[in-house]
This record gives structure tokens, C-alpha cells and sequence, in this order.
């Protein structure tokens, strides 16, 4: 009784699957990222723009509903059993997936994009270097603080790759000045724990100069817990990615600067290279498969122009 | 009036502070205190409510969903201009006690599971908070001020957090209402055996869907002091876990998770813990990956020797 | 196959029992509940052990019986709650945790091996369904014969069943009892413990009689009468408890027309108690006096029929408006419905009446607090304080909590649930009086007992159910063991 269920049930998805790739004429793209947030809307968009230009393509956007690796990979193994063409990744633990991604990358063509698994047998990465990233974020911290300081950093998680590298890339830049790095603090993607560590830590180190968010959410709460402790301009701030607040203390000259990826660009030029990669021009990956989108310095200077950018952007 | 379990409890915290003052003097500067206070006041508000559901035999496990939910539709409605803030507000408690009528409608009438109905509720509000901003953050624009409800939720009176004091205002109503009124002693009697409350005349479903409003309603003041802490909210990771926070704390303070048993003070101290251990992880510079490990130990350790202690005499 | 035989000695739930069983014979044992039929079938079954006394089984003498030597012995039971699972097929239920394997180290259980096995014992009972049937859909009768099947799969030779007819019909009844007849036939022996004499008339080779753990009387097939045994079964002298009321009962405050319960739905009840009188309600176990008292308290809803008190109809399956009017029940179960065990004395005794120690919801614990003192200094509940728990007391005065719970109120109808059970004599005798004292202040008493002493020595008119409806109803001056006994085993002929 159970077998035969199974196996109606099973023939019932196989033939589901076969009239949905005879309906879907068009060729699949999908770019899946690894959880929800503000950050993968402007990739949507870059994402958008390409299917305007890419016709013959159905480009999906995918989100995990849980940032975990293993709901990741279910849902790529879905989109391949429901005849995507090419994948383009964001992979949450990539160190530890690299048979997974592996068994994906088998089946159809895989990118990586925000972090990389060069391990695997992806085509090729796509996005920022979290080193030159953060390699930036130390100039910006050397030209803050000339006459040096000591900084603390806060992160989501201090283990994840693009956290590492991009406190690694900071402390290459400041090695050697008087600007040092005495401690990254993580709250594991909680904002309340976030914002209370910024509060501990300037109860612990009074005489901090300077606090770096290495994650988006992070800058912010450092500006709110400096603006109601009235330390605002008194410590420097570095930050990271553009959360509106972020932009709006680097417009008042109280965040001295922060780095921006181009998540757009990596949605918009991903997706274009990937079609191409499917038509057969193999050219387009580079010998050392890594296409770098360079990571962008935004400081009272420039801040208005990225934010006109960036709203029409997310606008069309 | 304070129990034995709770004098321990407090000798703990008592013992952990002495200990980190010690180390890193800063744990008692005003400014820490405040802090953690503030904390305390945010953690303790559901925590409290917990303890309702908890002593009603009862669990809720939907409470951090519930806080990352209403805490974006608070902040969308508030900022977007839609309603005052005020209204806001009152949105926001109704729909928590909406909540809990719910879970205690579909615990007590329908007979279903309280762990089954309150992961349900997790999850789907969970999703509900993600789906209501398509993912996106929930947070106020640079500079957007609404100073009454800043001052109000967020503000401070003399140093002391206004969290904080609309905790202990909060605790105290709660206090009288558990250990004092009539409904308290029904809710204990329906934890602790609810066949014999049945068979006195009490109304025992009525008392478990109060319970269970209680709970949600007073999560829902939490939501909105907790959304206007952080200032923006990711619904997808907004409150997570923090239900396990507030059974932590009720454990802690002598709740059983069998029901029945457990005291406000008790819940306050055992947020107050709770909240001491996580200053002290960034005070004594400990890795951060720590913190849970740090808390779990101390709770196990404060629950066994609770037990060794206690020669299981209750009282 | 020699037979078994067993003497105890000095024991007082049984006292120097003897019983012998040999092969293919049918003893029916019977007695009034506590006479210690179900403390005997536990030593056989190697659950209890005896204080003294020898069981002589297959010819070899052993001072107790283990549970692993009793089934050795070839001793099986069929209990009232059957020992089935409902989600296994009838093959299954028969050999569980005995299957037969195969696949080697992978042990698969090997069905069709499993219901070719069980087949053959299915048709040696004459059952009329095979062994691939889920248990599920069977009926109560019928999974008794699954039960009575796994005893023979484990080569029983003595099958002991335990009321096996209570909740079956008439059909079902004969069929058991042929089912019986073939066990015998095939050398098996038999020992049915029914409250049911009839069957027992018609069943049993020979007949024990037990009564406060003695063995009263052994009957051969000749002597075996209803009259006789239940002569045997109660004949122990009446103590005088009765304490007549101070005045003739008043007009019926509490009256049932036509009740029925979920448990009988087959049978309706008519009652009516009057004020100041005990009127004791009196059957064996399952005659469904309990599930009466939930449902007039309204712990349960009636199928049908209406419950008034003083001539107006109470709203159904609520205790809430039971207690309004007045109406309160002291349950058999006390640890379990009648008290809060871990709450103290006085949290107790004012669970129910709490309002009135209330203002603005707010408990005024002084208020209480004499409430509770004025209660436990009436009822004599002896502790130390009114703060201990009452699990710290004795269960005589666990009981008088319960009370106080209600008489702290004002009681108009109290119904007692079994209201003696486990208190010693001192205790029994306090209650006694009090409901004498409750009764001759106009409060109408409705108390149901096993205990037939009590019944007799406390009540003022008896009523007798059997099988969920009223059997009959006795009068004071009509009132004898024998008449009570005869209308709880179903004989109207007293």
C-alpha cells in the first residue's frame, strides 16, 4: 500500500516537472543568496535591469527562508530539479559545503557571488574583496584619527569569512601606525545584543576613539548609542554598506566614512554573465576566475551623489 | 515575603556582580548600570509574561516572533506617519492580546498541545513580520524624531532607564495580580492540578486563555520598547530565540515548567542574571561566541544547586 | 499436570485462602469489592508477594510466584483494561515482543510467518475475523479474544479473567462464555472473577466465595446458586452506625428525570433526594454511580434529561453553576479532584469560596486566613497549622479538607463520591457524623459507597443501581445486604 502510494506520488512529480519544463521554454537563471536583507534588495535590482535586457531569460530571485546552509542547499537542489539553467550563489558556509556545492555545480553551471568557495567547481566569483574592502575602511580610519587611537570593531558573526577578511584587511592598512584594532565584538545577527555591545563597550573603554561596524546594522547602532550617550563626533566611525543611517551620519560629518559594496552590479553584471556563459562564450570568466567589482569610499564628499545613485536604483 | 529559592537566586547575582566589579571595576560605573538596566527593563517585561503561561502549565514558545512582528508593523506604522504613535501603540496591544486569545482559545477549547499551538504561532509569525516588509528593514529615517515616544520608551529619569521603570511598574501590577488576587490563585491551582481547580468551580479554561492574553499583551508593550531600542527591525532575525530567554529567566526564578510553581520576584532576579552574564561576557572582554555557553552554564549550574539545596521542600 | 494450590496464612488482606485448580476445570471467585479477589490474582500472577502460605505449581512448592515463573507456569490473565495496542494488527497484538524474525542480523518481522501463527489459535477460540485485521476495528468482545488468544500463544493452561463481561451485551456475553466452554474442553482451566452471578451459575465447575480475605465458602457444581453465594458474600455482622435523622425528610431538593451519561447511553436515571436525608447510592464498580455524580455536578454533559435543584433546572456541564446553586460533590479520587496537594490547608479550603474572602479580586489574606482556622477548628482537621500542606496529611484529614472546602460555603445537595475510602476508623466516624449533622440542618445527602456496611449503617433510603440504571430503590426498614446485593447483581427477587 505505502509503495504504491510512493510510487503514484512519485510519478505524479515526475510528470509535474516534465510539463513544467515543457512550459517554461525560457532558460532559468537563478541568483539565491543567503538570507533575508536589506543588502540583496539592490541586487534584486541589478537583477531587474538585466532581465530587461535579457529576454530570452526568466531570471529568479531566491531567498532562503532561514539563513542556514542546509535550507540554502535544499532550495538549489530544488531549483535544479525544476530545470534551472545556471546558478548564481551566495553560499552561507561555504568552507563546510564544498561537497554540496560540488553536487550542484555538477548538474548546471554555478557562480559565486558576496563569498566565495574557491574550492568548489564554481565558474567563477563574482562580487567584492572583503580584504580590499577593509584594507579601505583602515584608510579611512588612518586619515580620521591621525595622531591614532584605539578602535573596536562589531560584527554579526566574527567567524564568517567576509567578517574575518574584512577585519583582516583593516588591520593590514593600520599595522604599523598608531591606530590599533583591540577588539571585535560579535552578536550573532541580534540587533538588541548588537546595540547593547556598543554600550558595553563604551562602558568598558571610556576612552575609545574610534568603533568600526563591520556589518551593515552595525554602524547604526554605534551612531544611536553615541548620539544618546552625547559622544557623537567624539568617537570616530567607520563603517560599512549603506544603511540610512549610516549614509545620514556620513552626511552630517559624524561617521567618517563608510564602504559600499555594489551588490547591484553584481546582480546586473552576474546575470549578463551568466547568460553569456550559457551561449557559449566562455571568455567572459577571467583566467584567475574572479571578477572583482571594486568596493567604493564614501565620505561626506561623495555621500549625496551615491545616494541619488542608490535611490534610483531601488526606484526602477 | 521573599522565598528561599529567590534569596539564592539573588545571593548569585550578588556573588557574579561582586566577582566582575572585582575584575573590571566599570561594571558598577552609572553608565553601565543604566545600561544594563535598560536591558533588564526589556528582557524583563516578556519574561514576566512567560511566567504566566509557565505557571498555568503552559508554554509559549511564539514570544520572539511576536516581538520581531509587532515590532515591524509598530515602527511601519510610526514611521510612515500612518497612525500616532499612540494609536500605534494601541494597535499593536490589541493585536497581542488577539494573539494570545487565540493560542488560549485553541489550548483550552480544542484541547491542542501548548508546546504544538506556540511553535505554530512561532512560525508563523515569524513569517507574517517577513512577508508584512517583503524582508526588508523596519527602521525609522536618519533623523525621523518623534520625541514623546522616544522619551517615553527610551528616555531617562535621572540616570534610570525608563524601560526599566515601566518594568517594575509593571512587575508590581503583575506581582499583585499573580501572588495576591483571586485569578493568581486560580492560576496557580489550574497549573498545579487542574482537575481538582475544575472540580472546586473554577472556571479553568477561562483561566488558561487568560493566561495566554496576558502573556501575548504584555509581549506586546515589550515589542514596542524593543523596536524602539534597536530603531530598526529585521524581520528575519528580530527577536529570535528570545523566547528562550524569558523561559530561561522563569526557570531561573523557580518556575516549573510542569506549572504551578513560580514567583515574580523570582522571574525579575532571574532576568536580572540573565542580563548580568551578558554584560559580563563584553565587560571581561570574554569572546563573544561565548555568551550562550557562559548563560547556560550558569543556569544549569543555579538549577542544580536549587536542587541540591532544596530537599525538594516546596514553599 | 498436577493442579496448583495455594494457602496464606496470617495475611489481612487475605487471610489462610486455599485454592486449587486443576486442568480444563472452571471456578468462578467471587466476592463484594475488597474481599480480596484482585489481591489473590496478583500473587498468582507473581505481582504481589505472600506474606506466608505455599503455591504448589506443577507439583513444585515456591514460597512466591515472579511474574517470569507465573507465565513459565503456563498462568495467564485477561484484565478488565485490555493490554492491546489498537494501532497493531490482531497477528501482532497476539505475538508482540515475541515475533518471529527473519532477515538474519537484520531482523525484519517476518508477517506473514506472524499471522500464519496466529490463525490457527484465532479458530481453536471460533473467532469470526483473521489475523491481518487491525485491532482498531474490532470490537470490545472480540479483542478479548484476541486477549485470550495471546494466553494461549503462550501455552496458558490457566486463563484468569477479570470481569471479562462487564461492558459486554447479552450476544457478546454468551459467546464469551462459549469461548470459555471450548478452553475447558480443551484441558485449559479457567477462573472468572464476575460480579455477574448468573454467569457464574451457568459457567463454574466450583465456586469460591471470598470475604474480608477469607475464603468463605467452596461450592461444588450442586450448591452453585445465586442465593447461596451472596449469603456467603455478605454474611458479616452489621455494626449499628445509624443515626436516625432529628426529623422527617422535607420535599426532593435535588431531582433527576430521565438522566443519561456518555457511559450508559442505553439506560436513564430518575432520582430524587430530599432535604435532610442520606440517601445512599449503592452498586458495584461500573454500575456508573460515579459517572451519575460528574454528570449531575456537571463535570460532564447529560446526553439527555434534566437535573434540578429545588425545582429549578440546573444548567448542564457546569460545576460553576453547580456550586452557585449550591450543589457540591466530595469525589472519590481526593488527591487527584479534590485537592491541590502541594497548596497549604487553607488555600484549600477556599479554593471555592475565594469571592467571599475577596474585594476588587484582591484576596484579603487575614480574612482568609480565619475563614480557613474556622473551618479546620470546626471539621477537627488535625495540623499543625493551616499553612502545611495538605499533602503532609493523613488521609482521614485530607478528607476533612475537602469537606471544609464545601461547608465553608453553603451547601444545599453534597454529593459523597466514596467518602471513606482509605480512613481509619476514628476518621470514618467524624465524617459519619457530620453528615448526619449536615442532613438535620435541611442540606440533602447523596452518598455513594461500596462499603455495604456504610451503605446500610448510614443511609436513610438506598438506591441500587446496576448497569446505569436504578435497579431499585430501599427503604430504611426494607434495607438488608441481601436486598442491596441482590438488586446490584441484576436479581430483581430479593
Amino acid at each position: 500500500m505505502k509503495i504504491q502510494i510512493t510510487g503514484i506520488a512519485l510519478s505524479l512529480a515526475a510528470a509535474l516537472m516534465a510539463t513544467s519544463a515543457v512550459a517554461q521554454d525560457k532558460k532559468a537563471l537563478a541568483f539565491v543568496v543567503n538570507g533575508a536583507s536589506d543588502f540583496w534588495k539592490l541586487a534584486e535590482a541589478g537583477v531587474k535591469k538585466a532581465q530587461g535586457e535579457l529576454p530570452d531569460y526568466d531570471l529568479q530571485f531566491k531567498y532562503p527562508e532561514q539563513a542556514a546552509a542546509a535550507v540554502q542547499q535544499r532550495l538549489m537542489d530544488d531549483l535544479v530539479a525544476a530545470g534551472v539553467s545556471a546558478i548564481m550563489v551566495s553560499a552561507v558556509d561555504p568552507k563546510s559545503s564544498t561537497d554540496a556545492l560540488n553536487r550542484v555545480g555538477g548538474q548546471v553551471p554555478l557562480f559565486t557571488t558576496d563569498s566565495d568557495a574557491p574550492d568548489t567547481n564554481r565558474i567563477a566569483y563574482i562580487g567584492s574583496s572583503n580584504t580590499e574592502a577593509g584594507k579601505q575602511a583602515g584608510e579611512i580610519a588612518l586619515k580620521a584619527l591621525p595622531d591614532g587611537g584605539k578602535c573596536i570593531g562589531f560584527v554579526g558573526l566574527p567567524g564568517a569569512d567576509n567578517a574575518r577578511e574584512r577585519i583582516e584587511g583593516m588591520k593590514a592598512t593600520i599595522a604599523g601606525s598608531k591606530v590599533e584594532l583591540i577588539d571585535v565584538r560579535g552578536d550573532d545577527i541580534d540587533m538588541t545584543r548588537a546595540k547593547r555591545n556598543v554600550e558595553d563597550a563604551l562602558a568598558a573603554n571610556p576612552d575609545i576613539d574610534c568603533m568600526v561596524g563591520f556589518y551593515s546594522y552595525n554602524p547604526p547602532r554605534i551612531y544611536e548609542v553615541l548620539k544618546e550617550s552625547g559622544k557623537l563626533g567624539q568617537v570616530a566611525v567607520i563603517a560599512f554598506d549603506e544603511d540610512p543611517i549610516t549614509l545620514g551620519g556620513v552626511k552630517e560629518g559624524t561617521i567618517a566614512g563608510t564602504v559600499v559594496q555594489d551588490p547591484y552590479e553584481w546582480g546586473y553584471q552576474g546575470m549578463k554573465l551568466m547568460a553569456k556563459y550559457l551561449e557559449g562564450d566562455k571568455s567572459v570568466v577571467p583566467a584567475d576566475e574572479l571578477i572583482i567589482v571594486p568596493t567604493k569610499m564614501i565620505d561626506k564628499g561623495n555621500v549625496d551623489a551615491f545616494e541619488a545613485e542608490l535611490k534610483s536604483r531601488i526606484g526602477g | 515575603m521573599i522565598g528561599r529559592k529567590d534569596l539564592g537566586l539573588l545571593i548569585l547575582i550578588i556573588v557574579v556582580g561582586t566577582v566582575v566589579a572585582i575584575i573590571n571595576p566599570r561594571f558598577l560605573s552609572p553608565i553601565n548600570l543604566a545600561n544594563t538596566a535598560n536591558l533588564i527593563g526589556l528582557f524583563g517585561i516578556f519574561a514576566v509574561a512567560q511566567a504566566f503561561v509557565i505557571i498555568s502549565g503552559g508554554i509559549e514558545l511564539s514570544v520572539g516572533s511576536i516581538i520581531a512582528l509587532l515590532g515591524v508593523i509598530f515602527v511601519d506604522l510610526v514611521a510612515g506617519g500612518t497612525l500616532s504613535p499612540g494609536m500605534a501603540a494601541i494597535v499593536v496591544l490589541v493585536l497581542g492580546c488577539i494573539m494570545g486569545l487565540a493560542h488560549g482559545l485553541l489550548i483550552a477549547k480544542m484541547g491542542l498541545q501548548p508546546f504544538v499551538v506556540t511553535l505554530c504561532g512561532l512560525l508563523i509569525y515569524r513569517g507574517a513580520a517577513r512577508y508584512y516588509t517583503e524582508d526588508a528593514t523596519a527602521g525609522f529615517p536618519f533623523g525621523a524624531s518623534f520625541p514623546m515616544l522616544e522619551w517615553l520608551t527610551a528616555g531617562r529619569f535621572y540616570g534610570v532607564p525608563h524601560s526599566l521603570i515601566a518594568f517594575l511598574a509593571i512587575t508590581a501590577v503583575m506581582g499583585l495580580v499573580l501572588h495576591r488576587s483571586v485569578f493568581g490563585r486560580y492560576l496557580f491551582a489550574v497549573g498545579k492540578n487542574e482537575e481538582a481547580a475544575r472540580y472546586s468551580g473554577i472556571n479553568t479554561d477561562r483561566i488558561v486563555i487568560a493566561a495566554y492574553v496576558i502573556c501575548c499583551g504584555l509581549t506586546a508593550v515589550a515589542a514596542i520598547f524593543i523596536a524602539m531600542y534597536t530603531r530598526s527591525i529585521s524581520p528575519s532575525s528580530h527577536g529570535n530565540f528570545y523566547e528562550l530567554y524569558a523561559i530561561a529567566a522563569a526557570v531561573l526564578g523557580g518556575c516549573s515548567l510542569r506549572g504551578g510553581e513560580g514567583s515574580i520576584l523570582g522571574v525579575v532576579l532571574g532576568t536580572v542574571l540573565l542580563q548580568v552574564l551578558q554584560n559580563l561576557v563584553n565587560l571581561l572582554g570574554i569572546p563573544s561566541s561565548l555568551n550562550f555557553a557562559v548563560m547556560g552554564s550558569v543556569i544549569l549550574i543555579g538549577v542544580i544547586a536549587d536542587r541540591q539545596f532544596s530537599h525538594r521542600k516546596t514553599g | 499436570m498436577t493442579g496448583i494450590s495455594k494457602s496464606y496464612p496470617g495475611v489481612r488482606a487475605l487471610d489462610d485462602v486455599g485454592l486449587s485448580v486443576s486442568p480444563g476445570e472452571v471456578i468462578g471467585l467471587v466476592g463484594e469489592n475488597g474481599a480480596g479477589k484482585s489481591t489473590l490474582m496478583k500473587i498468582l500472577g507473581g505481582v504481589a508477594e505472600p506474606s506466608a502460605g505455599t503455591i504448589v505449581l506443577d507439583g513444585e512448592p515456591l514460597a512466591r510466584l515472579t511474574v517470569a515463573r507465573s507465565m513459565a507456569g503456563g498462568i495467564a490473565f485477561v484484565h478488565q483494561e485490555l493490554n492491546l495496542f489498537e494501532n497493531l494488527t490482531v497477528g501482532a497484538n497476539i505475538f508482540i515482543g515475541r515475533e518471529p524474525l527473519r532477515g538474519g542480523l537484520l531482523r525484519f518481522v517476518d508477517d506473514s510467518e506472524l499471522h500464519r501463527s496466529a490463525q490457527p489459535l484465532l479458530a481453536q477460540l471460533g473467532a469470526d475475523f483473521d489475523a491481518t485485521t487491525p485491532l482498531a476495528t474490532l470490537s470490545l468482545a472480540q479483542k478479548q479474544l484476541v486477549e485470550i488468544a495471546k494466553a494461549l500463544s503462550l501455552k496458558a493452561r490457566l486463563v484468569i479473567m477479570d470481569e471479562p463481561t462487564s461492558s459486554l451485551t447479552s450476544t457478546e456475553t454468551e459467546r464469551l462464555l462459549a469461548t470459555v466452554a471450548r478452553l475447558r474442553a480443551d484441558g485449559v482451566a479457567v477462573i472468572l472473577i464476575t460480579h455477574r452471578l448468573a454467569e457464574v451459575e451457568r459457567a463454574a465447575d466450583r465456586v469460591v466465595v471470598l470475604r474480608d480475605g477469607r475464603c468463605v465458602a467452596a461450592l461444588d457444581r450442586s450448591e452453585i446458586q445465586a442465593a447461596t453465594m451472596i449469603r456467603h458474600m455478605i454474611g458479616r455482622d452489621l455494626k449499628t452506625l445509624y443515626r436516625p435523622p432529628a426529623g422527617p425528610p422535607g420535599e426532593a431538593i435535588l431531582d433527576l428525570a430521565a438522566v443519561r451519561t456518555a457511559y450508559r447511553p442505553d439506560q436513564s436515571v430518575d432520582l430524587s433526594v430530599r432535604r435532610g436525608e442520606i440517601l445512599g447510592l449503592a452498586g458495584l464498580v461500573g454500575s456508573g454511580r460515579t459517572e451519575l455524580a460528574r454528570a449531575v455536578f456537571g463535570l460532564d454533559a447529560p446526553l439527555s434529561g434534566t437535573i434540578r435543584v429545588d425545582d429549578r433546572p440546573l444548567p448542564p456541564a457546569s460545576p460553576t453553576a453547580a456550586i452557585a446553586r449550591g450543589l457540591y460533590l466530595v469525589p472519590e479520587d481526593r488527591k487527584r479532584c479534590g485537592l491541590v496537594l502541594d497548596f497549604p490547608i487553607r488555600s484549600n479550603v477556599t479554593l471555592a469560596s475565594l469571592g467571599a474572602s475577596a474585594r476588587r479580586g484582591l484576596i484579603d489574606t487575614a480574612a482568609e486566613d480565619r475563614q480557613a482556622r474556622i473551618q479546620r477548628d470546626r471539621l477537627d482537621i488535625r495540623a499543625p497549622d493551616v499553612t502545611v500542606t495538605a499533602a503532609s496529611l493523613s488521609g482521614g484529614n485530607q478528607q476533612k479538607v475537602v469537606l471544609a472546602k464545601w461547608l465553608s460555603m453553603r451547601p444545599r445537595v453534597l454529593i459523597f463520591d466514596e467518602p471513606t475510602r482509605g480512613i481509619d476508623v476514628g476518621a470514618k466516624n467524624e465524617i459519619y457524623r457530620l453528615m448526619r449533622e449536615l442532613s438535620d440542618h435541611g442540606v440533602g445527602i447523596l452518598m455513594i459507597s461500596s462499603d455495604m456496611e456504610e451503605v446500610i449503617g448510614v443511609s436513610d433510603r438506598v438506591a441500587v443501581m446496576h448497569e446505569g440504571r436504578i435497579a431499585g430503590l430501599l427503604e430504611r426498614v426494607t434495607l438488608s445486604e441481601q436486598a442491596i446485593m441482590s438488586l446490584a447483581v441484576g436479581r430483581l427477587a430479593a
